[in-house]
């Protein structure tokens, strides 16, 4: 039978149906949810999906990543906060949009957005992954490494305020890699005799606990008895004629930024979206009514938030190579399946890949048909006790780690990395960078041991397709150094500006 | 209730923010009125959002310091503890300790940057991270405890069942939950649902 048949057809089973429903339900749930993020649900799910069949255990993992995406741009619009970092910039102008009585109507054009934003980016996915996974069969241990150090690279220089702080983060994650066996050696390193650690660190307890224990222990240092107000007068629904027409050229700009943003390894959705809506403020007749309740703003964020989803999934699926965090995780899940994301992927898992693209595609449709049910009664879930939601993190955070190894000291790896983490996320540190490392740490390493032995630093610059790679790394964090440089000057001026101005005021 | 508000004005993370203008509210406040909301709704949304920004963590010089020293001191542990890695077959050069020498070492110039930084810079803003409370920690340091007795529990008897619904009674305890509800039903109810879930669907040995 044709792979792609027998990969669309595996979605017929029930057991992945039912696994789609549960993961599009709960990835909704937990989008809306400020705190939870769509990288906490799924490396929550992800341990109670080990003992299902990979095409069951991905439906409901892919479901969560979609639902996700759907449900985090309900809170954005009514109360001004994003459910997850992806929906950032849905704010800019859903909220001022809720406030002018049209909350109604940007929910159902962010559903739109986002679900022709993911749609686009499948397409993407459908047409490149193949192109881009014979290309990779090309790749030796330069070429691999170099591809590390750029997707580490990207995600230190997006994911913190400070560089520095970036990197230490991706440099503590390649630590924690070589916890356990050399890769080359065998000899043990960091295990301090304990048989937990003599293999390695377990990926799935560890980021479990950097994004599951972590969020829930940062939540009880920091809860208050803030309720949060949604705006309640939610107006009409349906967008008119002019306004569908208006719709598509952000749509376009979104969805472009968004699936090359979801390609390059690392780079996630909330950088994504921040960068379509400033590019269609560029772009658009009316800029000056961006961030006070533009509908191309609007579109332009979320399309090109959730167009990274295809991009994404392109790269880790092609170069095994996680395009985001969420896809770090699920990599992670992959591996203990059995399965190696990659160029070997596609030829010897052909139908797994279109089982991929059906799920996605699938899950957003009925995301989307969810979307447009009148959400307003959603937001009341705002309102869950914290104390419910915490203890129930926590049991199955330690249930979900449980059953990936049936032992319990693995649960106890998994709470000492979410103590670490809470001490990181208090301190600035970010997550992304560590996890990044540690699941490719052993690639790195490997790779680049194996290239300096067989032809010495110098075999960077004679493989043109490392040098390309590395000469993105030094761009891409050349560049947001730069840009930072320049922000932290202009910032200083304007203070020292308005300063001096205060200073001449008071004379008078 | 944890928020991330998009506002940091002038932060790098948020470089792409749109810019408010003096006067922007009030033009809201019109659109608002003309478009149906009401000024007492508005009102109370604004309220929601000026208590929100009160709850946001401050920037600390000497916690940046702190963080940079703390740094410095790990980088070293792991500098002696790379070296100490025992090797089977000693080649030299680059061995199973080559590599995390080198990360501890680049680790320990950037600490040292951090602290550099820390001392001639403004300290990075923490808008996105929210005060933290003196119950807050109470309920963590308790959460960490209860978890731990719990795997040991666990761990030394081999029951899954008492241990985890003691877990949750005493978790919904610590943070203000009373009566029938929180202390029993919800422990109870929990429990049974994931013993169902993973040890009879799943067939997770608990």
């Amino acid at each position: 039978m044709n792979p792609v048949v027998e990969g669309l057809n595996a979605l017929l089973d029930p057991t992945v149906m039912l696994g789609m429903a549960l993961g599009i339900g709960l990835g909704m749930l937990v989008g809306m949810f400020p705190g939870i993020t769509a990288t906490m649900a799924v490396a929550l799910a992800s341990g109670f999906t080990l003992t299902l069949s990979p095409v069951a255990g991905l439906a409901v993992l892919l479901s969560i990543y979609t639902g996700a995406n759907f449900g985090d741009r309900i809170p954005a619009i009514l109360v001004n906060t994003p459910g997850t970092p992806a929906a950032i910039s849905t704010t800019f102008d859903g909220y001022p949009l809720a406030k002018q009585g049209k909350a109604g109507l940007a929910l159902v054009i962010s559903g739109f957005a986002a679900a022709i934003g993911i749609l686009l980016s499948m397409v993407v996915f459908s047409l490149a992954a193949v192109p881009i996974a014979s290309f990779a069969l090309q790749f030796g241990p330069y070429e691999f490494f170099a591809l590390v150090v750029l997707g580490l690279t990207v995600m230190i220089s997006i994911s913190s305020k400070s560089l520095i702080k970036g990197v230490v983060a991706g440099l503590f994650g390649l630590f924690l890699a070589t916890v356990g066996r050399d890769p080359m050696t065998a000899d043990p390193r960091f295990t301090f005799g304990l048989d937990v650690l003599s293999d390695k660190l377990d990926f799935i307890a560890v980021v479990i606990g950097v994004f599951g224990i972590a969020e829930v222990l940062d939540q009880m240092l920091s809860h208050n008895k803030l309720r949060l107000k949604p705006v309640a007068s939610l107006g009409r629904w349906w967008p008119n004629k002019q306004e569908y027409k208006e719709m598509g050229k952000p749509l376009l700009i979104g969805s472009v930024i968004g699936t090359v943003v979801g390609i390059v390894p690392a780079a996630g959705a909330d950088i994504a979206g921040l960068i379509g809506w400033d590019r269609a403020k560029g772009l658009s007749k009316h800029p000056e009514e961006f961030g006070k309740g533009s509908f191309e703003g609007l579109v332009a964020a979320d399309s090109a938030s959730t167009s990274t989803l295809g991009g994404a999934l392109t790269t880790t699926m092609a170069l095994g190579i996680p395009g985001d965090s969420v896809n770090a995780v699920m990599l992670g899940s992959m591996l203990i399946w059995g399965l190696q994301p990659g160029p070997q992927l596609f030829s010897d898992h052909p139908d797994l890949v279109a089982s991929i693209a059906g799920i996605m595609v699938i899950s957003t449709i009925v995301a989307l048909g969810l979307n447009l049910f009148r959400v307003r009664g959603l937001v009341k879930i705002l309102d869950l006790p914290r104390n419910y939601l915490w203890a129930s993190i926590l049991i199955l955070c330690v249930i979900g780690t449980y059953a990936t190894t049936n032992d319990i000291d693995t649960v106890v790896v998994m709470l000492s990395a979410g103590v670490v983490g809470v001490l990181m996320k208090r301190t600035g540190f970010p997550a992304g960078p560590v996890v990044l490392g540690l699941l490719l740490g052993p690639l790195a390493e490997s790779n680049l041991r194996r290239a300096l032995v067989i032809d010495g630093a110098a075999g960077f610059l004679t493989n043109p397709i490392a040098a390309i790679l590395l000469g993105f790394a030094v761009f891409a964090f050349g560049g947001t150094l730069v840009g930072r440089i320049r922000a932290g000057r202009k910032e200083s001026a304007s203070k020292a500006a308005a300063l001096a101005e205060a200073k001449a005021t008071e004379a008078r | 209730m944890k928020l991330h508000r998009a506002k940091p004005e002038g932060s790098s993370a948020n470089a792409a923010e749109p810019s408010r203008r003096p006067g922007s509210e009030e033009e809201t406040i019109v659109h608002s009125l003309a478009e149906g909301i009401s000024a007492e709704e508005l009102a109370r949304v604004e309220e929601m959002e000026r208590e929100v920004a009160a709850l946001q963590a401050k920037p600390s010089r000497k916690l940046e310091r702190g963080i940079g020293i703390t740094l410095v001191v790990l980088s070293i542990a792991g500098l002696i503890g790379s070296r100490a890695v025992t090797v089977r077959t000693e080649t030299g050069g680059i061995d199973p300790r080559w590599w995390p020498t080198v990360i501890c070492a680049l680790v320990l110039v950037l600490s040292i940057m951090l602290i550099v930084v820390s001392l001639t810079k403004p300290p990075f803003d923490r808008e996105d991270l929210e005060v933290t409370n003196r119950d807050g920690w109470q309920r963590l340091i308790w959460a960490i405890i209860l978890v731990v007795l719990y795997l040991m529990a666990w761990k030394l008897s081999g029951n899954f069942v008492v241990p985890s619904v003691a877990l949750l009674v005493l978790l919904m305890w610590v943070n203000d939950g009373r009566g029938l509800k929180a202390l029993v039903f919800y422990p109870l109810g929990t429990v049974t649902c994931i013993y169902l879930l993973f040890h009879t669907l799943l067939r997770v040995p608990l």
